[in-house]
């Protein structure tokens, strides 16, 4: 179906990785049969407001007995090791069995669950994780106190730069129902930044739409979007260094993370932001746009760019994050590898460059630190085994929100949102916008 | 006079509330929001026929000699967006009704009761499920003629709870409303009508859709007479009926709907039947 592919489209566009669904349960198959089985999290959302439940289900088809041992490793996100249970078990052939655990007592946070089967002819581990009253969550980290004052500083350096908007008609991409346009303009640094713009056929002239801006993930060369809605504008950017906007910052995939990390007035996301900043900009510039109807959507880097420029641009109305990265970055040392390896690495090969310092310039740009300035209507997509974007940090990054806040948890889910989450998404945005 | 059998009322198609980028808003009216600033207009010809009736105690028996009732109604109703939260609705009826016995033949044309009204959209479940309250104000086009109606101002007070999911693997909806309503005289009468519907489209275009609805009225004054003759001016009587809906829409901008009813239960009432053809039009 036409609508079908145009998703998957656009969820890939929108992303930052290919990504992968988490182990949901483990199978091993023989001649004879085969042993399988299943973690059940006592909560749709893995969320508990104090004792954890779960049952765990093996089924044995097999012609014999399945004897050993089932477990489970309760450890904070950080891997510190929080509890642990063994019992032994056996499944007699052609039977199933569940076996029920339940932790107490546990402190506010996100916890990983390794669940372990290791049975005669089977061993298998189910990766899960859970929270606890993830809204009393909290970052241990202090928010800079000219974060204000730094950001204002660059949204009027910003504004001496000429924008130079041009919008170049792109017949031959044109759909039945859609006219396209590359448009471009000057950002920070007077960088030429490229995106599109698709706009719906319409015999009124006078007609006006209001407009999803779409922000690219991490190194995603975004193309335009369009489909088959008839009241929305949608305009997709490729911010500096990425896809048709890489100008000047021509750097390896892994290198534009912590482009000119080293100072923070150079580090390569002012000038990313920034180019969201003057795409709103844009907007306001088209008279044949609601610039009082403004949906900033994006997953993993386009996730932390709707926050951050909802954060520091009160002229956006909505704004959609899905799998954000880059929060709470303070909180994600010693959780996650990647972005924290890639900091470490070059603070390590920069002479004079400490990660200290580069944790201290990150502060600037953590999404956490944006996120007491959204006030439009918000909502977060979330993986509670994601990776780069972990519970901890999105929660510690969400409950700071001050506004109309709505967060979609997926329990069994890493980087990566469902289409649970841009069904609502839609909805929401329709119900705000008031295309009924 | 605003006794409707007919229910020729707009069938809101389900509101396609989809994905990015492929968002699409395919809701006609109803008990769904309407978008502010647009307007939609729905001219419907809708025929009644009854030649048995009810009595008080919800036997059913054929109208004395060999009567029969017909009616004609051609309605022009309209809803317009005044913001996201509040609708105006309008509905302006002319109806002609005949009366006819072997020896007697009576009829009676004319406007009838103008109905105008707010609809306010209160809250919602998830943006999928709507509440709505509706106030409306019923003003008779015509003076001392029973043969169309009361003649009697009135008010209305109706509820709605509507929304669309998945289901049998297509896209569904409901509506479901029930409205209080008082004529200003002695005798009143005081009405509860109530309506519920449920649809399914039939193609992942939104362009075909299928409905079924229950409705009826509930009406009750000290006036309890039943007089076939003047039959939209009976005060004291009930009716249940089940309707089915057929729509097609040729564009976001015009649809047609074709709607069969069929009275199940009554009392001091026809024995109706009806149908109807009723057009939707989006011009902004």
């Amino acid at each position: 179906m036409k609508k079908g592919r145009f998703l998957v489209i656009v969820c890939g566009l929108l992303s930052l990785l290919s990504f992968k669904r988490a182990v949901a349960g483990g199978v091993k198959t023989r001649a004879e049969g085969d042993v399988s089985t299943e973690v059940k999290i006592h909560d749709s959302d893995g969320i508990f407001s104090g004792t954890a439940s779960f049952t765990f289900s093996v089924k044995n088809t097999m012609d014999n007995d399945q004897a050993g041992s089932v477990s489970y490793q309760l450890t904070t996100e950080k891997g510190e090791k929080v509890a642990s249970k063994k019992i032994s078990v056996k499944i007699g052939k052609n039977s199933s069995e569940s076996y029920d655990f339940s932790i107490p007592n546990l402190q506010t946070g996100f916890y990983k669950i390794n669940f372990m089967i290791n049975v005669s002819d089977y061993d298998d581990t189910t990766r899960r994780a859970f929270g606890i009253r993830p809204k009393e969550i909290q970052s241990a980290y202090a928010r800079p106190a000219d974060f204000d004052e730094f950001w204002q500083k660059t949204k009027d350096e910003l504004a001496k730069v000429k924008p130079d908007f041009k919008i170049t008609p792109l017949p031959k991409m044109n759909t039945e129902n859609r006219d396209v346009y590359e448009i471009q303009m000057r950002s920070f640094d007077n960088y030429l930044i490229k995106g599109y713009m698709t706009v719906p056929k319409t015999k009124n002239k006078n007609r006006k739409f209001s407009v999803l801006l779409g922000l690219p993930g991490y190194q995603v060369d975004l193309a335009p979007i369009v489909g088959l809605d008839q009241d929305l504008a949608i305009i997709t950017i490729n911010t500096r260094g990425q896809g048709t906007s890489r100008g000047e910052i021509d750097v390896r995939r892994d290198e534009f993370l912590t482009y000119r990390i080293e100072n923070k007035e150079k580090y390569v996301m002012r000038g990313v932001i920034m180019d969201c900043v003057r795409c709103v900009d844009f907007i306001y510039s088209q008279p044949n746009l609601r610039h009082d109807n403004i949906l900033a959507t994006g997953g993993s880097m386009g996730g932390y760019l709707a926050i951050a420029l909802a954060g520091v641009d009160s002229r956006v109305n909505l704004s959609s994050a899905q799998n954000p990265i880059l929060c709470d970055i303070r909180g994600m040392v010693g959780e996650v590898d990647w972005p924290i390896s890639s900091f470490k690495k070059y603070a390590a090969t920069q002479p004079g460059l400490t990660m200290g310092k580069v944790l201290s310039n990150l502060d600037y740009f953590d999404g956490r630190n944006f996120a007491v300035n959204v006030k439009c209507p918000f909502i977060m997509g979330i993986g509670l085994l994601d990776p780069f974007a972990p519970p901890n940090n999105e929660f510690a990054t969400y409950n700071l929100i001050p506004g109309r806040k709505r967060i979609m948890i997926f329990k069994d889910l890493s980087h990566e949102i469902s289409s649970k989450y841009k069904d609502l998404e839609g909805r929401w945005m329709r119900d705000a916008f008031a295309l009924f | 006079m605003t006794k409707k059998f007919t229910q020729i009322r707009l069938k809101p198609l389900l509101v396609a509330f989809l994905l990015l980028g492929v968002l699409r808003s395919n809701s006609y009216a109803g008990g769904f929001p309407v978008r502010p600033h647009s307007l939609l207009l729905s001219p419907s010809v809708s025929y009644f026929y009854a030649n048995k009736a009810w009595d008080s105690g919800g036997n059913l028996h054929p109208f004395d000699n060999n009567g029969h009732f017909s009616s004609w109604t051609y309605q022009l109703y309209t809803e317009y967006g005044l913001t996201r939260r509040f609708t105006l609705v309008a509905q302006l009826p002319y109806v002609t009704n005949t009366f006819e016995q072997s020896n007697f033949k009576n009829t009676a044309s004319g406007l009838t009761d103008l109905e105008t009204g707010i609809r306010w959209y209160v809250a919602n479940i998830d943006y999928r499920f709507y509440f709505m309250v509706q106030g409306t104000v019923i003003t008779p086009l015509y003076v001392n003629n029973p043969s169309l109606g009361y003649g009697l101002t009135g008010g209305e007070l109706k509820l709605m709870f509507s929304g669309s999911m998945k289901m049998f693997g297509t896209n569904a909806y409901f509506s479901l409303e029930n409205g209080f309503r008082q004529y200003i005289s002695s005798t009143g009468p005081f009405q509860d009508r109530y309506n519920g519907t449920f649809g399914l489209n039939l193609d992942k275009q939104f362009k075909n859709q299928i409905s079924v609805s229950v409705g009826g009225f509930y009406s009750n004054s000290s006036n309890k007479q039943f007089l076939p003759a003047q039959y939209y001016a009976n005060k004291n009587f009930s009716f249940n009926q089940v309707s089915l809906s057929y729509g097609h829409s040729f564009s976001r901008e015009f649809s047609i709907f074709i709607t069969g009813g069929k009275f199940i239960t009554g009392r001091n009432t026809g024995d109706g039947t009806s149908g109807s053809v009723s057009l939707v039009l989006r011009p902004f």
